[in-house]
């Protein structure tokens, strides 16, 4: 086991406990607060899978606002259909008689949960398979998931009878599972998202320290290069695509049963520049920073954007320029440089014991 | 059997005929070195046999099965490694990871799932230990030398283990003591693999070809021991001039 490897699993329990213990004891198990953090938690999920496309494989998906919202709607069509008695109130309105079909299995919750995962790995694979058997790469990558996303979004607001258009999906039921029904407000909903954040985060943990994101990691260097070793190439980027789609369904998910709604607004092109944002701040490298950058600016704008209501956007966009000129590795890559710095000072004193934790540039040299 | 079997090979860019009419086999456990001008088609050549670049005529045959326009990854599966002339080592990787990567025998994705990326093995340390970068496992492998790039490389190409291994000036840069140190591997290493080597340093050749092939302008000018090459009249024109 690599010490990189431990670090992070230190990291992923200091954050489970952190979220689990620390945070509801700070805001007082207060309904409202936890609330608003459990939406934090969510976009925490969609900003780690971003973290694994573009962070780990060097792909930068600007299309993640777009499976995002996929999950997200599964979710509110299974409550939607769960609030109305036979046909949803927006679909009379707009003058649809009978339900569509492919709203029929929603009354389903099983379906619902797997459809929310599975229908964005599905759509991100098709992307994938197209796009990387094809060998496009780079910028290409971001302006194909671009169009898809303003394409898409384009769609689900144009089709008003069957998605709710610009309105997107409101007075939704609450969802129940097992005779429980989940209010947002409540500490169980909490720890439901703070489970959900905690698996989803051990699942990219463990994937970037398989053998399978090394490769990843490769491939992100030189794909090329990748393939001279016997890695089909195209298959390693079309199943992260997967992966990261059906996180970004599952956050989706988990963001329509805290507000309660699903809006087309998720399935923005500024929605899906901001996750790129958040995982920027907090490290793109690492999924457990990826996720903490989402919270951090989520926070903040929840502070800031009370006081600076229209100038916030501006103040987000210079975040993000600041980070990519002065940290483009993020708070990761600060806290990395700065545990780097502090061993190195810690050994120039004798007798200061260090632990080695790894082999560092600087160690290896002194014995040579 | 030949391992090897190239025949008739063509390419042309844009008009000019990089490999023109090339035949020639490789038998197992063989060096051949492959000499020639600038330009000559070396390197194309070589090219042509791992897949970076698709032919436009003729065919290459691995161990009886034809590979000519099959797809880089599924030649590389089969048994063919490249070693490029500008070193390509994966720079953010730590030196364990790199040769990780090059132990494929199991490249598919099921199998990369459910391991580990870094599994120690025995069989890692002693190819680090064969070309002294034992002390340097867990070292980004942006940070090495020049030297210790080269090293790490042939590290990779011994950790992937493939029948056939194409080296693109191997030497380049090295030392007299390393390129010594590169001909013994060489040598140890043909028990039971194919190289085909293109190499400008003579006595590197000498030491390690068992034939030679010079090629010019896309063709081959001569086959032979090292001194039958030494002593061809049109070998000389073609390095000399008229």
């Amino acid at each position: 086991m690599s010490s990189k490897f431990q670090f992070e699993l230190v990291a992923l329990v200091i954050f489970a406990v952190v979220i689990a213990f620390g945070v509801p004891a700070v805001m007082n198990y207060d309904g409202f607060e936890l609330n608003t953090f459990a939406r934090y938690l969510a976009l925490a999920i969609v900003s780690m899978a971003l973290a694994l496309s573009w962070g780990v494989t060097g792909l930068l998906n600007l299309g993640q606002a777009a499976t995002f919202g996929m999950g997200s709607y599964a979710m509110a069509m299974h409550l939607k259909l769960r609030a109305s008695s036979g046909l949803p109130d927006f679909m009379s309105w707009n003058n649809v008689s009978e339900l569509p079909l492919f709203w029929v299995p929603f009354n389903s919750l099983a379906f619902t949960l797997l459809a929310g995962l599975l229908i964005p790995a599905f759509i991100g694979g098709l992307i994938g398979i197209f796009m990387f058997r094809a060998r496009i790469a780079g910028v290409f990558v971001a302006i194909i998931t671009l169009a898809f996303l303003v394409a898409f979004q384009l769609l689900v607001i144009n089709q008003q009878g069957l998605t709710g258009g610009q309105n997107g999906l409101t007075g939704l039921a609450q969802m129940t599972l097992f005779g429980w029904a989940f209010d947002p407000y409540s500490m169980g909903f909490y720890y439901l998202v703070a489970g959900c954040v905690t698996v989803a985060l051990a699942i990219g943990v463990y994937l970037t320290h398989s053998k399978f994101g090394l490769v990843l990691r490769a491939i992100r260097e030189d794909a090329d290069r990748t393939r001279f070793f016997g890695y089909n190439v195209a298959n390693y980027k079309t199943l992260v695509f997967c992966i990261s789609a059906a996180l970004a369904g599952w956050a989706g998910m988990l963001y329509t049963l805290v507000l309660e709604f699903a809006s087309p607004t998720y399935m923005g092109v500024s929605f899906s520049l901001a996750i790129v944002i958040w995982c920027a701040v907090g490290g793109r490298e690492s999924v457990i920073a990826a996720a903490f950058g989402a919270i951090v600016v989520n926070m903040l704008e929840g502070r800031l954007s009370d006081i600076f209501v229209e100038g916030w956007h501006l103040i987000l966009g210079v975040i993000f320029v600041l980070v990519v000129m002065f940290m483009p590795r993020g708070i990761f890559g600060l806290l990395v440089e700065g545990a780097q710095k502090l061993r190195t000072v810690g050994r120039a004193r004798p007798g200061h014991a260090v632990e080695p934790l790894s082999t560092t540039p600087l160690e290896t040299n002194q014995e040579r | 059997m030949d391992r090897l079997q190239v025949t008739d090979l063509h390419v042309e860019f844009g008009g000019v005929r990089a490999v023109d009419g090339l035949s020639f086999s490789v038998r197992e456990g063989e060096i051949l070195c492959l000499l020639g001008p600038n330009g000559a088609g070396k390197s194309t050549t070589l090219d042509l046999i791992c897949g970076k670049t698709q032919p436009t005529g003729g065919s290459i045959h691995l161990d009886g099965v034809e590979i000519s326009h099959m797809l880089e990854f599924r030649r590389a599966r089969r048994g063919v490694g490249r070693k490029f002339q500008v070193p390509s080592v994966y720079k953010d990787l730590t030196v364990d990871e790199n040769l990780s990567i090059a132990r494929s025998k199991r490249p598919g994705i099921w199998s990369a799932l459910t391991r580990f990326a870094l599994t120690d093995s025995r069989e890692t340390e002693q190819i680090l230990d064969l070309v002294d970068l034992g002390a340097k496992r867990s070292e980004l492998a942006g940070n090495l030398s020049h030297g210790e790039t080269q090293w790490l490389e042939i590290a990779m190409l011994i950790a992937q283990d493939s029948k056939l291994i194409l080296m693109d000036e191997p030497t380049a840069g090295m030392t007299i003591q390393e390129t010594e140190r590169t001909a013994e591997i060489f040598r140890s290493l043909s028990a039971n693999h194919s190289l085909i080597v293109v190499e400008h340093d003579m006595s590197f050749v000498r030491s390690v070809a068992d034939r030679i092939i010079v090629m010019n302008r896309g063709a081959m000018l001569a086959e032979g021991s090292i001194e039958e090459i030494e002593a061809n009249e049109d070998v000389k024109t073609a390095y000399l001039g008229h």
